[in-house]
């Protein structure tokens, strides 16, 4: 008797489709855990002094430093000089919260929370003092998922925040509960 | 003939009011610009608004290199620059934004009549002394393609030409 065997081939591919994409999100995770300080495809929007707008490179964190690598150049800002970093969740959370509800009625439309991405990439804000005390800010996009890491590399290196990351946490680990109920 | 005669009473006033419009133009043109060899722009801020880090610094880090391309200024310097205390005419620009529509990018791409994001800024410029030299009004706009980034770019190109047409 002659067994069909296109109905075999079909679920064995099937079956490789299915362990592969349960493999890739592991994969990933492998490769992200090992390289804590640097992300790849950062795209700096705007304010690394010396480079252009809209430039793709690599944002790493290491001797005490942030260091934007591009192609072409590489920009290094010393972490003891970040006075500020703000992942895109960080803003959300301390303009959408009580306060953010509450100035919902305000005039002018004040009240509603204005972003200045679309929410499926990660955003990274920095403000550091350059050695005559002048403050710049700098803004980067990441993939989705990478921000919190960088703000974690960053603050590792010296660099300061005003939302600390475990405060971030737990107000996110808080607010999931509520979220599921409704 | 009674309509060309109310025509003719109409003329002079028509041409009284077409001169007063000229001379008013004329004084705004003749205005005098304000002397100031250098400026310091202050980090923007939102007292009435609450505005996402992200936005302020675009909108700071934007206003700095337009003011700087107009090249009206010798030296531009940042909100916290110690060398800025020891320049002579110095103007400080305070930005403070006080509105803001929210618009949407998806409907500006389909539509590209609709959807158009606006930041309202109050702009004052004053003097080392806190004095005001120049108050202004200026809403940033992105109307038909672009991210809400594009309305940061166009509120600093808008005060880069205020400074221009103002300070000498």
């Amino acid at each position: 008797m002659k067994i069909p065997r296109f109905p075999i081939h079909c679920a064995a591919t099937a079956l490789l489709m299915a362990v592969g994409s349960l493999a890739a999100p592991c994969l990933a995770q492998e490769a992200n855990a090992g390289n804590l300080n640097s992300f790849a495809k950062t795209k700096e929007v705007l304010g690394l002094e010396g480079l252009k707008h809209n430039v793709t490179g690599t944002l790493a964190a290491e001797n005490g430093s942030l260091m934007f690598t591009t192609r072409k150049k590489e920009v290094t800002v010393p972490a003891a000089s970040i006075t500020e970093v703000l992942t895109g969740e960080d803003t959300q959370r301390t303009i959408g919260g009580t306060i953010g509800f509450l100035s919902m009625f305000a005039p002018y439309g004040s009240g509603r929370f204005l972003s200045l991405f679309r929410t499926k990439i990660d955003t990274l804000a920095i403000e550091y003092v350059d050695t005559s005390g002048g403050i710049h800010g700098a803004i980067f996009t990441l993939k989705k998922g990478d921000a919190p890491g960088a703000k974690k590399a960053l603050l590792r290196q010296g660099a300061r925040t005003s939302v600390p990351v475990e405060v971030g946490a737990k107000t996110q680990a808080q607010a999931t509960p509520k979220e599921k109920q409704q | 003939m009674k309509c060309v005669n109310r025509w003719n009473s109409l003329l002079p006033l028509a041409l009284m009011f077409s001169l007063t419009g000229s001379v008013a133009s004329a004084r705004d043109n003749t205005k005098p610009k304000i002397h100031a060899s250098s400026i310091q722009i202050l980090m923007v801020q939102s007292d009435e608004v609450k505005l996402p880090i992200d936005f302020q610094l675009a909108l700071y880090e934007n206003l700095i290199q337009q003011i700087q391309k107009t090249h009206t200024f010798q030296h531009v310097y940042r909100d916290g620059d110690t060398a800025a205390s020891s320049a002579p005419d110095l103007v400080i620009l305070h930005s403070n934004v006080y509105g803001f529509k929210k618009g949407s990018e998806e409907k500006r791409q389909v539509t590209t009549v609709t959807g158009a994001t606006q930041i309202k800024v109050h702009c004052l410029f004053t003097d080392k002394a806190g004095k005001t030299e120049l108050a202004q009004d200026v809403t940033g706009n992105v109307r038909f393609l672009g991210g809400n980034l594009r309305a940061t770019f166009d509120f600093a190109k808008k005060v880069a030409r205020v400074t221009e047409a103002n300070f000498q």
